[in-house]
């Protein structure tokens, strides 16, 4: 069996540990390539007009695999609310009737979460033993924490070096070396070889950059291409970006912690709790009590990221114009239209208008 | 008398007659917003985020025109109607956009209906919405039982006698809507989409009656009982997790199999239970070779291209009939 898998982000790199830990157990890993136009178009090309720019872009992202040489495919399904619960069906009968023989199996992300990557694997490598499986999946994990832990240092140097490109360089030979790495104290190394790098990366000390925030639907918001590099763009402007969505931080909690009865967000939806009491799917509520814990943080400004025709993240951009806690939003929908020069036109458009209300407000920058 | 206002937009098409009934019961009046006109339109869409979909801006208009009429507006947030079934994130936060748009509509009253967080949820919430008329449970609760039989009488007048909607409501039986003896040459066509797209008459700009005057015989979900509606969707496109696709799906795979000369299905733009399953029917369309007609409208669309649409639709179902005979 050749199994394959949609891109997201570093997501690849866990994978492929697992993969590599678990050996050779009759299979191969399909690693697709990274998205390119060329992904979207054959995402758009075989997707319904109206599905959400996530579908089109996993879409795409499945045919490459199958190109490749893919047979078994791994898919996101949740329950209900959002059109992620009909992805899998949707995706599996277009990629049937484009002459493809992949079967699909499932990854749950709504709940379940742990039995549902459990089984996935087992099934994967026909049963093999469970204290095997939970080794490698720990293993892939190992290298997920270092990789976002090396980014949350990337994204504060892309604002203020002075050489504009060399963190963005570093990350990725970072990502590079964290995905050749064989064990875990290589990758506690590499880590910490990477962050003293970019702490010696030339910067501009007198800088006091914008701060903004991040947030949205999570695979618009992670993936970079979905996004058109939002966070390299606002480093170029000298714009610090925060995001706290990551894939370590939702495998941390969503696999492990909540089970035990921790909710990452617990603060974000209390704080959204005036204006919107109750989950209405995807990732809504979260977005309302962003931008209000961004705001009482004093963040200069938030860029909120939603696919084109996204349901609760459209609940969430009504909710959040009249919430009491006033700041600056910068609202990126992302579809298959989407171009880049008229976005960071906006995106300038909507740095000079921080750096005028934070002088305003008396403070320099 | 305290006075409650019903906008007549989204789920009204589908709970109208128990939600009047459970009202009426406690003692309050009823106040119907009037049907959808260019100013109810123009004020929801003034007010929303411009992706929001056609309906929930109608809602929001339907709203601002019942400002002043009434002391309650109700709103519910309809979420789950079934084991892991749920409705569009829209549905579900309809009271929370209603009060961060309209700031200054009168008290929204907004139970949430979850049947997966259990019956005392349930309970909890439509005690607390009669409270407000009421502070005694029992009479609440045989407001309730009096809303149940008057929403189950509804929706048997539909299934068993062949009406759509707008007919059970006004009381018109107009025998001539759907499947008429005696006209038996006449195309059948059947419309697939929401109730509040199907039924707002300014919003899909009389398809219905279009349809009638081309002598087309229409159907419509609502004529199908609801158990076949259950059976097709679990057939064609498994478990259901949207309550409301069963008007969509279900009753497109129940025409289809009763060999149906064509299926029109309206659908607003943007809605992204409708922008999924409707593919699914498509496909299911394509294989037994029936013409299939997705028409999508919102709030630019006009009447004079749905019906030059139309028109083609029925001179291309009637052509495929002859070739086909």
């Amino acid at each position: 069996m050749r199994v394959g898998f949609p891109h997201f982000s570093t997501a690849y790199v866990i994978a492929k540990a697992v993969a590599n830990k678990l050996g050779a157990l009759g299979h191969e890993l399909i690693i697709p390539p990274p998205m390119t136009q060329k992904t979207l178009d054959l995402g758009v090309k075989y997707s319904p007009a109206e599905a959400c720019l996530p579908y089109k872009l996993t879409l795409g992202s499945l045919i490459e695999a199958c190109e490749l040489g893919a047979d078994v495919l791994i898919q996101a399904r949740g329950t209900g609310i959002c059109r992620l619960g009909y992805y899998a069906r949707g995706q599996e009968q277009m990629l049937h009737d484009l002459g493809y023989d992949a079967h699909f199996v499932n990854l749950d992300v709504s709940e379940h979460k742990i039995q549902s990557l459990m089984q996935l694997v087992r099934d994967l490598t026909h049963d093999a033993p469970l204290s095997r499986i939970i080794s490698a999946v720990f293993w892939g994990l190992n290298k997920l924490f270092a990789l976002d832990k090396i980014e949350k240092v990337v994204q504060k140097t892309r604002a203020v070096e002075t050489e504009k490109g060399e963190a963005n360089q570093i990350y990725h030979e970072a990502i590079n070396a964290v995905d050749e790495a064989a064990d875990r104290k290589e990758v506690r190394k590499i880590t910490k070889e990477y962050i003293d790098r970019l702490n010696k990366v030339p910067i501009n000390h007198t800088a006091n950059p914008l701060r903004v925030g991040i947030f949205g639907e999570i695979y618009v918001v992670i993936e970079p291409f979905a996004n058109m590099d939002i966070e390299i763009e606002l480093g170029k402007l000298g714009v610090e970006a925060h995001r706290t969505m990551t894939l370590s931080r939702w495998v941390k909690y969503s696999l492990f912690l909540n089970y035990l009865g921790i909710n990452e967000w617990r603060k974000v939806h209390q704080l959204a709790m005036p204006y919107l009491d109750h989950d209405i799917g995807g990732d809504g509520w979260e977005s309302v009590g962003e931008k209000v814990l961004y705001a009482r943080n004093g963040y200069d400004g938030v860029v909120h990221i939603a696919p084109f025709t996204c349901m609760p993240e459209i609940v969430a951009q009504n909710i959040m114009q009249s919430t009491r806690e006033d700041i600056p939003v910068f609202v990126l929908i992302s579809d298959e239209q989407m171009g880049k020069q008229g976005m960071l036109t906006r995106l300038e458009a909507f740095v000079d208008l921080l750096e005028f209300r934070r002088r305003r407000n008396g403070k320099t920058i | 008398m305290i006075r409650v206002g019903i906008p007549r937009a989204l789920l009204y098409y589908q709970y109208c007659s128990g939600w009047k009934t459970f009202f009426e019961r406690l003692g309050a009046e009823v106040v119907v917003s009037e049907p959808t006109n260019k100013v109810i339109l123009n004020s929801g869409v003034s007010r929303a985020v411009a992706d929001t979909c056609l309906p929930v801006k109608i809602l929001l208009g339907h709203l601002i025109s019942l400002i002043g009429d009434c002391d309650y507006i109700f709103v519910p947030a309809i979420t789950s109607l079934g084991e892991k079934t749920y409705n569009c994130s829209k549905i579900i936060g309809l009271p929370n956009i209603a009060r961060a748009l309209i700031p200054e509509s009168p008290v929204i009253l907004d139970p949430e209906i979850n049947l997966e967080k259990g019956r005392y949820h349930l309970y909890y919430n439509i005690y607390k919405t009669g409270h407000h008329f009421t502070s005694n449970p029992f009479r609440i609760e045989k407001a309730v039982q009096a809303a149940l039989e008057s929403h189950s009488a509804y929706r048997r007048k539909m299934s068993d006698s062949g009406i759509t909607r707008i007919q059970a409501i006004s009381g018109n039986e107009d025998k001539d809507f759907g499947c008429t003896p005696g006209k038996e040459n006449s195309m059948r066509i059947a419309v697939i989409g929401h109730p509040y797209v199907l039924y707002d008459d300014y919003v899909n700009h009389n398809l219905i009656s279009k349809l009638r005057s081309m002598k087309a015989r229409v159907f419509v979900p609502e004529m199908v009982p609801e158990a076949m509606l259950d059976a097709a969707t679990t057939r064609l496109a498994g478990q259901a997790h949207w309550s409301f696709e069963n008007d969509i799906i279900g009753a497109g795979e129940y025409y289809l199999e009763q060999k149906i000369d064509g299926i029109v299905n309206l659908s607003v733009f943007g809605c992204g239970p409708d922008s999924m399953m409707v593919k699914f029917l498509e496909h299911r369309a394509k294989e037994l070779g029936v013409a299939f007609l997705p028409l999508s409208i919102d709030e630019h669309s006009s009447e004079g291209a749905l019906l030059s649409r139309l028109e083609a639709f029925i001179d291309m179902a009637k052509r495929r009939e002859r070739v086909c005979v």
